[in-house]
């Protein structure tokens, strides 16, 4: 088991948000959260990633307790997050957003960032950024622009490229594709398809669109009220009584939920 | 527009360089002094435009330097000038690192500013009842330094040389400066003011670059006040007040808020606003008051900001990359 989690409590004052949430993700699994709004999915998320400390429980992470370990410290760890809205460094260009990934990632291991009158990044800290940029469909003509120019979708891609270039063993994806328009919804999913064939990385995600979360995820987890409606294969989950009456019912049809 | 700021830098060098030769000393002397204040702004803007932090009491790490600078020299110690100039940026650092630990604990911004003020003006109330660093009236008449260096001797008494020592010093200081915020560094102190929490997540201690920024800052704004010793004679708690720490301020604003250089464009205005009216009293604020409210108005982005502008739209199109 990659990550641990083992009775989460967390409250905001008298509010109690969560309520002993366990739950245990595999390598190379993926792993949704899902819920209606207001469930504790995103207070839940911050808690994994350590944006909050929770009021009791415990997170292990391969084996490490993380449970009081600062954002910074679980991404040294291999955490790698993407946000709802997709944040880069916007005054930055293109190339340089990654770069700083990939030079943060070496202060933090050890690794060389050359002699300290040199101010450009090496040639190799250069080379891994490209190839990243490279890999999710910039062209080369782009590396200099302003990340703040960006559409939607690119800002998406970009941030995908600066989570990856610490080369994550677990990313945490808080609703990959919200506010995006059904062709980008399309391409993000493809673009995490690869990603898990290619590398087997280890996901964690929110999701509100049930196609993609059916499409991605290999178990799936329902939070209603900060506690745990039903967790397991999404199949049986969306077979379950429960859920379907609480969630995935509703009047709606599954494919169509993007609240 | 690359290019034609390469030739402003090299001819602005060149001024500097050739000033003692074509203008009067009266001149000369504000060249040296807008020197000490380039590197005082560009320590400032360090925090600004690089980590995001504003200090609204750096004239305290300035006044460190100043002021340990001035009573050595005051008191003879016979202490070779260039370590009393590497003494003030050691103590500049370990000022600021103390600050730093104790403000940057839980706030960076609005309180963070005013946590700076309180603590700097505190110092200038300290000065005050000082014997030792000459309470109100400050320290006065300081002897200028000779310096053996083996092979040869730079007596600072020589105007010339003493002109040329503080832009080697100058010079220095703002190249340091250049390679710290164009390399890694600077590009983790971006990262960090641009979205702190975005920063956390590629695995940097956001707490720790503001730190370290803190520091170097401090270093560098303690070593242009240890020129300010020697060079204009006279050192008091003018230069720790709140006015000299809102020069940087005013420079960057007026020069261009997140460009290396815009400070240095502010700094040479604002002297040359105190040059032209230096025969009129009050006249100068008047002044420096109405250029940066214009500024504010029609450039928000300063001088530098309104040229880049300007450059962009002769070279037509592209926003986002460089024309």
């Amino acid at each position: 088991m990659i990550l641990d989690v083992h009775g989460i409590e967390m409250s905001y004052g008298a509010l109690k948000v969560l309520h002993g949430i366990s739950l245990g993700v595999e390598p190379s699994e993926t792993f949704a959260i899902i819920g209606p709004n207001g469930a504790g999915k995103t207070t839940l998320f911050k808690v994994l990633t350590g944006e909050a400390m929770p009021t009791a429980g415990t997170i292990r992470y391969k084996g490490q307790d993380i449970t009081r370990l600062p954002a910074h410290q679980r991404a040294r760890r291999g955490f790698g997050r993407t946000f709802q809205v997709a944040r880069v460094f916007n005054e930055l260009d293109l190339r340089t957003n990654v770069v700083v990934a990939v030079e943060s990632r070496l202060r933090y291991s050890g690794g060389s960032l050359g002699r300290w009158w040199r101010w450009r990044p090496t040639a190799a800290v250069r080379a891994e950024a490209e190839e990243i940029l490279e890999r999710f469909g910039f062209a080369r003509r782009r590396w200099q622009d302003e990340a703040s120019y960006l559409s939607h979708g690119d800002r998406k891609r970009l941030e995908f490229c600066v989570a990856l270039a610490t080369r994550p063993e677990i990313l945490m994806l808080d609703e990959p594709t919200a506010g995006m328009s059904p062709s980008d919804r399309r391409e993000m999913t493809q673009l995490l398809l690869r990603l898990k064939a290619e590398t087997g990385i280890t996901i964690l995600m929110t999701e509100h669109d049930m196609d993609i979360i059916f499409e991605l995820a290999d178990r799936l987890m329902v939070l209603n009220f900060g506690e745990v409606l039903a967790m397991g294969a999404p199949q049986a989950v969306r077979d379950d009584a429960t859920v379907r009456r609480v969630y995935l019912g509703q009047g709606h049809h599954p494919g169509h939920r993007h609240a | 527009m690359n290019r034609i700021a390469q030739i402003a830098l090299l001819l602005l060098l060149a001024a500097f360089l050739f000033a003692p030769f074509l203008v009067n000393p009266g001149l000369v002397f504000i060249a040296g002094f807008a020197l000490i204040q380039i590197v005082f702004a560009l320590s400032w803007n360090l925090l600004f435009s690089y980590a995001g932090l504003i200090s609204f009491g750096h004239a305290a790490f300035f006044g460190v330097g100043a002021y340990i600078s001035a009573v050595v020299l005051r008191d003879g110690h016979g202490i070779h000038f260039v370590l009393v100039i590497l003494i003030c940026a050691v103590a500049g650092a370990v000022a600021a690192l103390l600050v730093a630990l104790v403000v940057l604990r839980r706030a960076s911004g609005v309180q963070f500013a005013v946590l700076t003020l309180a603590l700097s003006q505190l110092i200038v109330v300290l000065i005050g009842y000082s014997s030792l660093l000459g309470h109100d009236e400050g320290i006065a008449a300081i002897p200028r330094p000779v310096m053996e260096f083996g092979l040869f001797t730079l007596d600072l008494n020589r105007p010339l040389t003493n002109y040329y020592f503080v832009l080697a010093i100058c010079l220095l200081a703002v190249g340091l400066m250049w390679l710290l915020v164009k390399g890694h560094m600077g590009r983790a102190m971006q990262a960090v003011r641009i979205d702190a929490e975005r920063a956390a997540f590629i695995g940097i201690d956001v707490w720790r670059v503001r730190v370290v920024a803190f520091t170097i800052s401090g270093a560098f704004a303690a070593v242009a006040g240890a020129l300010l010793a020697p060079w204009g004679q006279i050192v008091t708690p003018d230069y720790v007040n709140w006015l000299q720490s809102a020069q940087p301020l005013f420079a960057a604003l007026l020069g261009g808020a997140g460009f290396f250089w815009g400070p240095v464009v502010g700094v040479l205005g604002l002297s040359g606003i105190n040059y032209l009216t230096r025969t009129f009293a009050g006249l100068s604020e008047v002044l420096v008051g109405a250029s940066l409210i214009l500024v504010v108005l029609l450039a928000p982005q300063g001088v530098l900001g309104a040229v880049r502008q300007f450059a962009r739209r002769r070279g037509g199109g592209n926003p986002g990359g460089r024309p």
